[in-house]
């Protein structure tokens, strides 16, 4: 059954259309039979007779079809009558209508904006063809501390090779490559992709072509891919560019195609290739017979049609066994293969906390509504009178119920709209101020299922919301009420129904503002952290030295040597020193396995990173030094090879002991076989230089002087703003060597905003949204002690006509009022627990029953809810009681 | 077009009130009647009566109710106050309408 005949089967029920329908049917058949009988009596046989009348009648269906469209045309024009009357109401209130339609529009609002980005990165599909089909492939070395890693170029083509349920693999290295030339030399963020990267992708290019099979180049690359940013920026859009020939790297390359202006590969954060990529190289044909260990590639493999994800799993880690089984190298732990869904994997770090973006803003909204909603039961209540007349003048309760709803709905669908457009508004201002570091979020707009949803949504709380009360419209006396008895129960009943609403809205705001206190907490403990190195007054900047100039390493040492204490003149700078990767960096990490003694198992090596640094580095990121020394100018390509280690490796590897002195086994080039020995002579207090939170593995420094890392990080340490100094810098580089490309010059402290942009992101919206939900609760708290003490006016001045004290008076109203509050209180705090324990993987530091946040929010809850309480009721205090009683 | 729907639906609805006015009669009654007294001239089909009963029920002018007519359950109809009220004036803005049309037919 399809759901459109579903969803009208159910419709109909609801809507009692299938009792008439069955009652149509009835007498139609009744009438039918009536004139089947005429016939048959006249003489005619009954078949004939009986399709006689059928052809006379025209047909059955026909029949009851045009009935019901005189029915729906009925409802259709009771429905505009409705609207157009409620319209009429909200005009004579307007400023109830005003309040309402801002509440609902900034829940609508707030939804619009973050289910506009939450579809964009969570539901939207990639723009890739068919991308559910594309999966990302990792190397899970779990046990040395190393899940997700690269694959190596060996790895890649046993994959294309042994793996049966896969279209094909293309894989990606982010690097980078200078173009040389006019108007400037620059150096670029450059992707080195497989042949048929582009085509396993699914991606094309806008002008030109992608690569292909049979681009790749048996020594360096002739071909260049651009991006459409760099085509724009550096070559003027130029149509013509497909051909042409620019000097990169020193080499000829041609142009053989240009990205869409949009493209983003899409790949995991972590995977370190970034968004923004600038051109892409093919790899030389030879690849994928480099060292079995060198791992770099970050592979995509694009599944069958009709295979599924598990299935997929099981085919690469299958390859996996074959591959550990064929090769020693991989010795008796194998090789692991690891496959997520690429969608999946791309969002891993966002989709937490959209989760819990939209499920706060989803609890504003109700909220929201429920706000509103409370106020039309007071409204209704005023009207039982209104709804008696209309029920005593024969307007059936269906009717009622629908007018009822019509104001509701109306007052729901006005709202919802100019939410939308607040949204979109509101979602504009989100992204202008979104970090850079959250540059995905661009891809967020306001489209038809956001909009349907947020509308869609407000329709149902609205209806629900006001069939309570709808249902209190009836069961009112009709004739209490027509006689104008205020001491008819609907009174009670709605204030019953009222305090759940504001229970509701108290508890529900307790959540939010608990969920935001926490993450704010997180964000607090995370800033606290120290790092183990101290970013501040630091500029940074990259260099990458052509190797067709710094060819040797003692020539490369030289210009870093000169270099640094060019810059360590600069006015303003303290000290220059060149690590060869920024803390929480964009490019690939470096690291490898370490051996501690002669002999030991390669394949289970425990993996750390790999550092290299220069002498004064260490110091002038005020990296804690616990035993030996830190590196210094004498440890260059003619001395003995040394390195540093962090706390963490020497304690896990000699635990108790000093590590000065002892050799390990690293493999700083990357070959795969930890085979380069090194001697320890300083321990450092780890440094967390890959994520702010998380420990993540070992490290090992190398001084820069012995293994040479290029591209690398120049540091200049200033006294005062790191930003300041950038001209000054640029300006002596150009001094020393015109055509050196320096780029992404920034503040280290930059490096640190990003890593943390996403979790003070999300806590800063929460945070909003909290601060709107304690207004929605306040407003609720308010309307409902104002509205109950208006409705116990006449009983409140009788009691103090009769000699009640104020206070007593005043215990009374809010005494009631008070379990309303704690049962709210304790019903929001018992949700947000149990909410928070799933919220734990956001949390740092933070219990999800973090006191502080629990005690912060229940002591400003109950201020406020005590100041918006007693507001209302000072005034009823202050009523003359004569007034009050003579006013009836 | 339209103008002759209106002509027909209004003239139907105001056939189905008359021939109520009397007595209540279900839906092959109110057919048979309304062929009887305008002897021939009319014939209803069953697509234009039934949409019309229901519309007139809808708005209150007829109220219909289950009845066993010949050992058979069916629905019949009977006119309302409002009604009676309605097939009055319907009546005089017929007579109205047809003197009209006639003055203008004789060329007066």
């Amino acid at each position: 059954m399809s759901l459109l005949i579903r969803l009208r089967s159910v419709w109909r029920t609801l809507s009692g259309s299938r009792a008439r329908d069955a009652d149509l049917d009835e007498e139609l058949r009744s009438c039918v039979e009536m004139l089947v009988e005429r016939r048959v009596a006249a003489g005619e046989a009954p078949e004939f007779a009986r399709r006689a009348v059928l052809r006379d009648f025209g047909g059955l269906e026909q029949v009851k079809e045009r009935v019901r469209e005189v029915r729906m045309g009925r409802l259709i024009d009771e429905t505009f009558r409705d609207v157009a009357y409620a319209l009429r109401t909200l005009r004579r209130s307007p400023m109830f209508a005003g309040a309402a339609l801002a509440t609902i529009a900034l829940g609508v609002a707030a939804n619009t904006a973050i289910f506009s980005v939450g579809y964009a990165l969570l539901i939207q599909p990639l723009p890739f063809r068919d991308a559910d089909r594309l999966a990302v492939i990792w190397t899970d070395q779990s046990r040395e501390g190393y899940p997700r890693a690269p694959l190596s170029g060996p790895e890649l083509l046993d994959l294309d090779q042994r793996a049966a349920l896969f279209d094909g693999f293309g894989a990606i290295w982010a690097t980078t490559a200078a173009i040389t030339g006019t108007p400037e030399p620059e150096q670029l963020r450059v992707g080195l992709v497989s042949a048929d990267f582009f085509t396993v992708l699914g991606a094309e290019a806008a002008l030109g072509r992608t690569f292909q099979p049979g681009d790749e180049p048996w020594g360096a690359s002739t071909t260049i891919l651009l991006s459409g940013a760099v085509w724009q920026r550096r070559y003027g859009s130029d149509p013509g560019i497909v051909g042409r020939r620019i000097e990169v790297n020193g080499q000829p390359m041609t142009v053989i195609g240009v990205m869409p202006p949009g493209f983003r590969p899409m790949m995991p954060p972590d995977s370190s290739v970034p968004d923004d990529l600038e051109a892409w190289l093919p790899f030389n044909r030879r690849f994928v017979e480099g060292p079995r260990g060198q791992r770099y590639l970050r592979v995509v493999g694009r599944m069958r049609t009709g295979v599924s994800v598990a299935d997929a799993r099981a085919d690469v880690a299958r390859v996996a066994g074959e591959i550990s089984a064929a090769h020693a190298f991989y010795g008796t732990a194998g090789r692991q293969f690891d496959l997520q869904p690429f969608q999946a994997d791309s969002t891993r770090d966002v989709r937490t906390a959209l989760v819990v973006l939209a499920a706060g803003v989803a609890i504003l909204l109700l909220m929201a509504c429920v706000n509103v909603g409370s106020v039309l039961v007071a409204r209704a209540a005023a009207r039982s009178r209104e709804f008696a007349v209309k029920a005593a003048l024969g307007a059936g309760r269906a009717r009622l119920v629908r007018q009822h709803l019509a104001e509701s709905l109306t007052l729901g669908a006005l709202g919802a709209g100019l939410g939308v457009g607040l949204g979109y508004a509101g979602l504009r201002v989100l992204l202008a101020l979104t970090p850079p570091a959250l540059s995905r979020m661009q891809l967020a707009s306001v489209n038809v299922p956001v909009v349907a949803m947020c509308v869609g949504t407000v329709l149902v709380w609205m209806t629900l919301l006001s069939l309570a009360p709808a249902r209190e419209a009836f069961r009112a006396r009709a004739a209490a009420a027509l006689q104008g008895d205020r001491r008819s129960t609907p009174g009670r009943a709605h204030r019953r129904l009222r305090s759940a609403l504001t229970l509701a809205q108290v508890s529900l705001s307790v959540v939010l503002m608990v969920f935001a206190l926490l993450l704010v907490r997180t964000v607090q403990r995370v800033q606290q952290m120290h790092p183990g190195f101290a970013a501040d007054g630091v500029l940074s900047f990259r260099l990458a030295l052509p190797a067709s100039r710094y060819q040797a390493q003692e020539s490369f040492n030289a210009f870093s040597r000169s270099l640094q204490e060019s810059l360590a003149t600069l006015p303003g700078a303290g000290a220059a020193a060149v690590i060869s990767h920024a803390p929480y960096d964009h490019v690939p990490n470096w690291g490898g396995p370490y051996l501690a003694a002669e002999g030991a198992d390669r394949a289970t090596a425990p993996q750390a990173d790999y550092r290299a640094v220069s002498p004064g580095a260490m110091e002038l990121l005020g990296v804690a030094l616990l035993e030996g020394r830190f590196f210094t100018e004498s440890d260059d390509q003619r001395s003995a090879a040394v390195a540093i280690v962090d706390e963490r490796l020497a304690a896990r590897t000699w635990p108790g002991q000093s590590a000065i002195g002892r050799r390990i086994g690293v493999d700083p080039n990357v070959g795969g076989a930890p085979t380069a020995w090194t001697t320890i002579v300083g321990v450092v207090r780890h440094v967390r230089h890959r994520h702010p939170v998380e420990e993540v593995r070992p490290q090992v420094y190398f001084p820069s002087r012995q293994v040479v890392r290029n591209p690398s990080v120049y540091l200049v340490k200033t006294s005062g703003e790191a930003a300041a100094l950038a001209g000054a810098v640029r300006e002596r580089l150009r001094a020393l060597d015109a055509a050196l490309p320096v780029y992404d010059v920034r503040p280290l402290s930059a490096y640190v905003d990003d890593a943390r942009a996403l979790r003070e992101f999300t806590a800063t919206l929460a945070s909003i949204f909290a601060a709107m939900a304690l207004l929605l609760a306040a407003v609720g708290v308010y309307g409902l002690m104002a509205y109950s003490v208006t409705e116990r006016t006449r009983e409140l001045a009788i009691r103090v006509a009769l000699g009640a004290r104020r206070h007593e008076v005043v215990r009374l109203v809010v005494s009631g009022f008070s379990m309303t509050m704690v049962a709210g209180v304790a019903a929001g705090l018992a949700m947000a627990t149990a909410g928070a324990a799933w919220l734990r993987h956001e949390l740092y530091g933070v219990a999800p029953w973090d006191p502080i946040a629990v005690g912060l929010t229940v002591s400003v809850l109950a201020m406020v809810a005590t100041a918006a309480g007693l507001l209302p009721t000072r005034r009823a205090m202050r009523a003359d009681p004569v007034v009050a009683l003579r006013a009836e | 077009m339209a103008r002759e729907l209106d002509l027909v639906r209004g003239t139907l609805a105001l056939l189905i009130l008359s021939t109520l006015e009397l007595e209540p009669r279900h839906g092959v009654a109110i057919a048979d009647r309304i062929e009887q007294v305008t002897r021939g001239a009319f014939r209803v089909g069953a697509g234009s009566l039934f949409p019309a009963l229901h519309r007139l029920e809808q708005e209150g002018l007829i109220a219909g109710e289950w009845t066993l007519a010949g050992g058979r359950r069916t629905r019949t109809y009977r006119l309302t106050a409002t009604g009676r009220r309605q097939l009055a004036a319907h009546r005089r803005d017929w007579q109205r309408a047809v003197q009209a049309v006639q003055l203008v037919l004789d060329g007066g």
